[in-house]
């Protein structure tokens, strides 16, 4: 076994250096600031859960889990999401004291992986959760919200694309003829793989009156319909009608230009419920991030009221939105130790008129000329002997 | 008009492909020229083609540097990347199969099978609950049973000369391949138009 280099990290684990690190913070603060003044309160969970609470409710799949062992045995996971331990709080506790819950978060998620560059093992996700309230409102406000922080970043090029787990999973029972056809396409939808979905439609052997209306279902249902397109295909249906409330209220805050209707959107989170959503935008490859109304998970901690959120990757934002110029008067104040007081006097000075002032002796340094190139401006406080 | 970056397998299948945009009614020039190039632009459509090896057409597209891509069903079955499968074009059609020496069966300890495509074949054996060891080769896979490395093979068969050739046999049919025609899940929406209008031009000339 070849021995572990003193430069290597772990697979998929990335450094952030200091120029980076001012950019995401700026990322940061600025959705903080957007997220905060909607009432939304930020929360922090522990890095490590229990396998049993957490790990094995989240929709990360079991592989993709860091698995650690506690001294009593109990197998503890690094977080994959956020989405559960915030369930996990607000059930416990937090729902408790008030109802609903507005709560935001920034912070890292780990998810193993094993293939190759451009998939980070630990990112950084922002996202809020809003708990306990069922109405088509909580989910307007969501998707607003969700709408209105990739703006924040000042992302121009962006869709939001909306489905609904209800409708979908109507037409394909009504169409199959039992529930393991009815899931099989559900997969395939999962994967997009459209090719499959008409191939296993025809294998199945179906009337012709249905496999007719799937196929015919998929083709326009890919072309992101308006919700009237598809009603043809479903029976009176509360899910259509929810969605159509929805579409009503996202218009008439005025963002409609930003959202399309997806009613072959489908998740692999079983405990995707209601109303989904995924945020693309061109810069970056992957999804920015998603969300949706996820009722199923709270049932899981044993509570019975209604969740919706989102939560958007920072790496992802970061690809997409236009570049970030930080420009900082940088100063460097170098001091020859008689002077030490007298240098001390000015670097307060300048701090006090918030400039970032770097304050260094010359007797630290080897290569003076060297360190002066990474400032702007060099303030020096030479010993009077030379 | 948007940009549309499209992945192409190097070789037949490009040229099969590229033919079936000719036909759908694509402003292309009626003969490229396969240098050594690696990148063909045609302004008047606002198309650009990556020319890559087959097996890393979905590597292009999954990470967005290409919007689409035509790429072996083969491929996608091996890697499951994340990426939408929008068309079958039926053109290269072949299938996966495994193969073997006539009249064996398997090692009753841990058989041997030879392949390019692990994944595949680690699923299928599952499948059908035979404990198997993989044995990952890039070619000339046929020579495994021949000199004792492998029970059984693993591959693509399009006529199934190779196999004959060197004394195998077919057992088991696997699965159906023909190229495909995949997109990136961020360029399907925010070049949905595009994309949408490609794959009606195409299915037309589908065969």
């Amino acid at each position: 076994m070849s021995s572990i280099k003193m430069f290597e990290k772990p697979l998929g684990m990335r450094d952030t250096f200091p120029d980076i690190y001012e950019k995401l913070e700026l990322i940061r603060s600025t959705g903080r600031q957007l997220l905060h003044t909607r009432g939304y309160e930020f929360i922090k969970t522990p890095s490590v859960e229990y396998y049993d609470t957490v790990g094995k409710a989240s929709a990360i799949s079991d592989a993709r889990l860091f698995k650690l062992v506690d001294s009593q045995g109990n197998t503890l996971v690094l977080r994959p999401d956020m989405t559960t331990p915030i369930a996990r709080v607000a059930t416990s506790k937090l729902l408790k004291e008030k109802i609903p819950q507005r709560l935001a978060y920034f912070a890292n998620v780990f998810r193993a992986q094993q293939r190759e560059g451009g998939r980070p093992a630990e990112f950084d996700q922002m996202g809020i959760e809003l708990i306990g309230d069922n109405s088509v409102f909580a989910d307007a406000e969501v998707i607003m919200t969700a709408i209105d922080l990739v703006k924040g970043f000042n992302i121009t090029d962006f869709k939001v694309t909306i489905g609904h787990a209800g409708v979908l999973s109507r037409i394909l029972k009504d169409y199959t003829e039992s529930e393991e056809q009815a899931l099989h396409l559900n997969d395939l939808l999962v994967q997009r793989n459209f090719v499959g979905f008409e191939e296993a439609v025809l294998a199945f052997d179906l009337p012709k009156t249905k496999s007719d209306a799937l196929l015919a279902y998929i083709e326009e249902a890919i072309r992101l319909p308006s919700i009237e397109a598809i009603e043809k295909y479903v029976r009176k249906n509360d899910a259509l009608e929810y969605m159509r409330s929805l579409a009503k209220i996202l218009d008439a805050a005025g963002y409609d230009e930003y959202i399309a209707f997806d009613f072959t959107l489908s998740s692999h989170m079983s405990y995707y419920t209601g109303m989904l959503f995924e945020v693309f935008a061109s810069g970056s490859g992957f999804p920015l991030g998603n969300g949706g109304r996820y009722d199923g998970l709270l049932q899981q901690f044993g509570s019975q009221v209604g969740a919706t959120g989102f939560g958007l990757r920072v790496d992802r934002v970061f690809e997409a939105m236009p570049k970030i110029e930080i420009v900082t008067d940088s100063v460097l104040v170098l001091f020859a130790s008689e002077r030490f007081s007298e240098a001390l006097q000015t670097v307060k000075l300048l701090r006090e008129q918030g400039k970032q002032v770097t304050f260094q002796s010359y007797e630290g340094i080897e290569n003076i000329e060297a360190l002066k190139a990474h400032y702007k401006i060099v303030n020096e406080f030479k010993s009077r002997e030379a | 008009m948007t940009e549309l970056t499209i992945a192409m397998p190097k070789g037949r299948i490009f040229e099969e492909a590229y033919e079936m945009l000719l036909e759908a009614g694509f402003n292309l020039p009626e003969e490229v020229e396969m240098s050594r190039k690696l990148m063909i632009e045609i302004p008047e459509e606002k198309i650009s083609f990556i020319l890559a090896k087959p097996m890393d057409v979905p590597v292009y597209v999954e990470h967005g540097v290409a919007d689409i891509g035509i790429a072996g069903k083969d491929v996608l079955l091996e890697q499951r990347r994340t990426v939408h499968e929008l068309l079958d074009l039926k053109i290269s059609e072949c299938y996966i199969a495994s193969a073997g020496l006539p009249n064996t069966t398997m090692s009753e300890i841990a058989p041997r099978i030879a392949t390019k495509y692990p994944n595949i074949a680690l699923k299928y054996y599952k499948g059908i609950g035979e404990q198997v060891e993989i044995i990952e080769l890039n070619g000339s896979i046929e020579l495994a049973p021949m000199i004792g490395l492998a029970d059984r093979i693993v591959d693509i068969v399009s006529t199934g000369r190779t196999l004959k050739e060197n004394g195998l046999v077919e057992y088991e049919h696997i699965a159906e391949v023909s190229s495909r025609l995949i997109a990136n899940p961020v360029s399907y929406r925010m070049k949905s138009d595009r994309i949408q209008d490609l794959v009606t031009r195409l299915k037309k000339c589908v065969k």
